[in-house]
C-alpha cells in the first residue's frame, strides 16, 4: 500500500507537485498516467525516497518516508527513472549488490538471484559484465535488482520505455505475476495502450495534481466518453504530451 | 541492517569494482614509480657533476705558461693546467672554457724588477657553472702572490705574519651532500601527489561517474543511510590512495639501494622504520585527500569537470612541500597544525635523519584528523541533500 497525501514539491519557481494525493492498493496494478512534465517522475521519486517533499506525507505500508526512510525503502522494489548499471559488474553481481543492501546474504541471496535469473530469462547474460548490454538486457538487470528482496510494493518509472515488442510483453507478464502474488504495483507511463492493457486502476495527473482516478471503466463513466483515449484527453484537458 | 553493515556492503562493492578499473589500477601501480625514479636520476646527475669537480679537480686554461714556470707549477698543485684556446676572450664569452689565465711575455721581467707582475684573469661573472673554476683560479693566484710576497718580506727581515692580520679559513659545507638533501626534500611532495593521484580515479568514478552513468538513483533508492554511502565511497578512494602512498614509500626505500651512500656523500635516511613511520603519519591526510576529492567530484557538473577541479585541488596541498625543498629557515611551529604541510615538514626532517618530535607529530595528526572529520561531515551532508544526484 502506497499513499501520497497533499504532497508538494517545487524546483525553484516550478511547482512539480501541487498537493497531490492518491493511494495505491495491494494486489492491483495502478497506472500513473500523464503527459510529459505532469510530475510522474517527481511523484515516484518522492515515493521511493530520493526526493524529500516540501510538504505533505508519502508512506509505504503506513510507514512515513520522512520519518523512517530506510524502513519504507525496504518494503519497496524500485525501478527508477534512471537505471544505469555498473559496466564492470556482471548482471548477477548487480542482483547480489542490491540484495546485500537490502540485508540479504549467503545462500538465501544466492538462491534468490538464481530464481530471478530464471524468471527473467537471463541465463545467457547473468555472468557477463553489463558493458555493451542491449536496452532489453539492461531493463532485465534493473528489474531483477529491484525485486531481489521480494518487496511487497513495486514502483516502476516507465519500465517499457525503449523496449521492443517481445521485451515489452515480458515486462507486462512479469507485472501481472507480481499482482497475482498480491503485491502493490505502481507504474508510470505516458503510453495509453499500456495503461489500458495492464491497469486495474488509473491515476491521471496533470500539472502536478490528480485530475481523475479510478478503474478504466470509472474513468469512461466520469468523463462520459466511449473510448479510454477520449476519457484521458477530457481529464487532462488537452492532447499534449500523450502517446 | 546496521549502519556498519551497509557501509561494508557499499565499500566492498566499490573496491571490487575499482580493482576491475584498468585506469585506476594502472595509476595505482605506475604513479608510485615516478618520484623514486626521478630522485634516483637526479641523485646520479648531482653526484656525477660534483664528483668530477672533486676528483679530477678544476681545469684551468693558461695562455703563456712558458712565461712563468714557477706560477704554473703552483697552479698545477690545485688544478689541471691546460693550454688556453687561441682567442681566450671569445672562448670565455662563448662559455667554451670557464676561465683563462693569461701570462704576458713581460711577466718574468717585471717580477725580477720587483714591480707588480701583470696577470690577466678572463672570466664571465654571469655564468653560474664557471664559478668553481674562477674561484679556484683566483684562490691559486692569490696564494702564489702571497707566497712570493712572504719570501720577499723574509729576505728583508720582516715576518710575513705582520702583513697578514687575518687568517681566513674557508670551509664549504654545501656540496655535494646538501644538494642531494635538497632533492630528497621533494619526497614529501611526491607522497602527497601519490595519495591524491591514487585515489582520484575511484573518487570520481563513484560520484560524478555514477551520476553520468545514471546508476546513482537506484543506489539512492536502496535502504542504506546516505552517510554510509558517502563514507564508503571516501574510504574506497582512500584505500587506493593508501596503497599508492605505500608503494611510493617502498619505491623511495629502494633509492639508497640503487644509489650507494658513498656516491651521494651522505647516508640517506630511508630505512624501513623511517618509511613505516612516514606511512602512519600520512594516513590521516590520505583520509582528508579522499574526502576532499569525493566532495569536489560529487559537486562537479560532469566527469570531466571533476577531473579538472581535482587536478587543480591536489596542487594546493602538495606545493608547500615543494617549497620546503628550497627554504632553509626553520618554519614556525604553528605550521605543524596545517594538514598536509605539517606532515610534509615532519617527513622532510625524517629524510634528513632528524628523529621525529612527538609533540609535532601529535599536533599534525590531531589537526589532520579534525580536518578529515570536517570534510567527511561535509561529504555526508552533500549526500544527504541528494546533491550528487540532482545538482548535476
Amino acid at each position: 500500500m502506497i499513499r501520497l497525501e497533499g504532497v508538494s514539491k517545487s524546483f525553484g519557481s516550478v511547482h512539480a507537485l501541487d498537493g497531490i494525493s492518491f493511494a495505491v492498493p495491494d494486489a492491483q496494478i495502478t497506472g500513473l498516467l500523464g503527459p510529459n512534465g505532469a510530475g510522474k517522475t517527481t511523484a515516484l521519486r518522492v515515493v521511493y525516497g530520493v526526493l524529500r517533499p516540501d510538504s505533505g506525507i508519502a508512506s509505504v505500508d503506513g510507514i512515513d518516508l520522512s520519518a523512517d526512510r530506510l524502513a519504507a525503502q525496504r518494503r519497496l522494489g524500485v525501478f527508477p527513472h534512471a537505471q544505469g548499471l555498473y559496466a564492470r559488474l556482471t548482471a548477477r553481481e548487480h542482483i547480489l549488490y542490491f540484495g546485500r543492501m537490502h540485508g540479504l546474504s549467503g545462500d538465501v541471496l544466492r538462491r534468490r538471484a538464481d530464481e530471478l535469473v530464471a524468471a527473467l530469462g537471463m541465463e545467457d547474460i547473468a555472468d557477463r559484465k553489463t558493458e555493451g548490454f542491449s536496452q532489453g538486457q539492461r531493463v532485465k538487470v534493473a528489474l531483477a535488482r529491484s525485486l531481489v528482496h521480494d518487496p511487497r510494493n513495486v514502483v516502476l518509472d516507465e519500465p517499457t520505455n525503449g523496449l521492443d515488442v517481445a521485451a515489452t510483453r515480458q515486462v507486462r507478464t512479469l507485472l501481472r505475476q507480481l499482482r497475482e502474488q498480491g503485491r502493490c504495483i505502481l507504474f508510470s507511463s505516458h503510453v495509453m495502450q499500456e495503461v489500458s492493457a495492464l491497469c486495474d486502476r488509473v491515476v491521471v495527473i496533470a500539472r502536478g495534481t490528480v485530475v481523475a482516478e479510478g478503474t478504466p471503466d470509472d474513468l469512461r463513466r466520469q468523463t462520459g466518453r466511449e473510448s479510454l483515449e477520449d476519457a484521458f484527453v477530457a481529464a487532462i484537458g488537452s492532447e499534449e504530451g500523450l502517446a | 541492517m546496521s549502519w556498519l553493515a551497509s557501509f561494508w556492503v557499499v565499500l566492498s562493492k566499490e573496491l571490487h569494482e575499482g580493482l576491475r578499473d584498468r585506469k585506476a589500477l594502472l595509476t595505482a601501480l605506475f604513479f608510485p614509480a615516478l618520484g623514486p625514479v626521478l630522485v634516483v636520476v637526479m641523485l646520479f646527475l648531482v653526484s656525477d657533476s660534483s664528483r668530477q669537480a672533486d676528483e679530477k679537480g678544476v681545469e684551468i686554461p693558461v695562455a703563456g705558461r712558458e712565461n712563468a714556470p714557477n706560477l704554473v707549477a703552483l697552479l698545477e698543485q690545485g688544478a689541471r693546467v691546460v693550454d688556453a684556446p687561441a682567442d681566450p676572450v671569445e672562448a670565455v664569452r662563448r662559455g667554451d672554457v670557464p676561465v683563462v689565465i693569461v701570462i704576458p711575455p713581460d711577466f718574468a721581467e717585471k717580477l725580477r724588477a720587483g714591480q707588480p707582475a701583470p696577470v690577466r684573469l678572463i672570466l664571465d661573472e654571469s655564468r653560474h657553472q664557471s664559478k668553481p673554476a674562477t674561484a679556484t683560479a683566483e684562490r691559486l693566484l692569490e696564494a702564489w702572490s702571497r707566497q712570493l710576497g712572504a719570501q720577499r718580506l723574509i729576505v728583508r727581515g720582516i715576518h710575513p705574519a705582520v702583513v697578514e692580520p687575518l687568517a681566513v679559513e674557508r670551509e664549504d659545507v654545501s656540496t655535494p651532500a646538501s644538494r642531494a638533501a635538497m632533492l630528497l626534500a621533494t619526497i614529501p611532495f611526491f607522497l602527497v601527489m601519490a595519495m591524491f593521484t591514487g585515489g582520484m580515479p575511484i573518487a570520481i568514478d563513484v560520484t560524478a561517474g555514477e551520476r553520468e552513468r545514471q546508476s546513482l538513483e537506484p543506489l539512492f533508492a536502496a535502504p542504506v543511510p546516505r552517510s554510509s554511502l558517502a563514507l564508503a565511497k571516501i574510504v574506497a578512494s582512500g584505500v587506493f590512495g593508501t596503497a599508492t602512498l605505500g608503494e611510493t614509500l617502498i619505491g623511495f626505500g629502494i633509492v639508497p639501494l640503487v644509489v650507494p651512500a658513498t656516491r651521494i656523500g651522505f647516508s640517506v635516511q630511508l630505512d624501513p622504520a623511517m618509511l613505516f613511520t612516514t606511512f602512519l603519519l600520512c594516513l590521516p591526510i590520505v583520509l582528508v585527500a579522499a574526502a576532499l576529492m569525493v566532495v569536489f567530484a560529487a559537486r562537479a557538473r560532469t566527469f570531466r569537470a571533476a577531473q579538472t577541479s581535482i587536478s587543480l585541488l591536489m596542487l594546493v596541498p602538495s606545493l608547500p612541500g615543494m617549497a620546503l625543498a628550497f627554504q632553509s629557515a626553520r618554519p614556525p611551529p604553528s605550521l605543524y597544525a596545517v594538514p598536509f604541510l605539517g606532515q610534509q615538514m615532519i617527513v622532510n626532517e625524517l629524510v634528513r635523519g632528524t628523529p621525529i618530535v612527538t609533540s609535532q607529530a601529535l599536533v599534525a595528526t590531531g589537526a589532520s584528523l579534525v580536518a578529515a572529520l570536517v570534510v567527511c561531515a561535509f561529504a555526508v551532508r552533500t549526500f544527504e541533500r541528494g546533491q550528487p544526484l540532482f545538482d548535476a
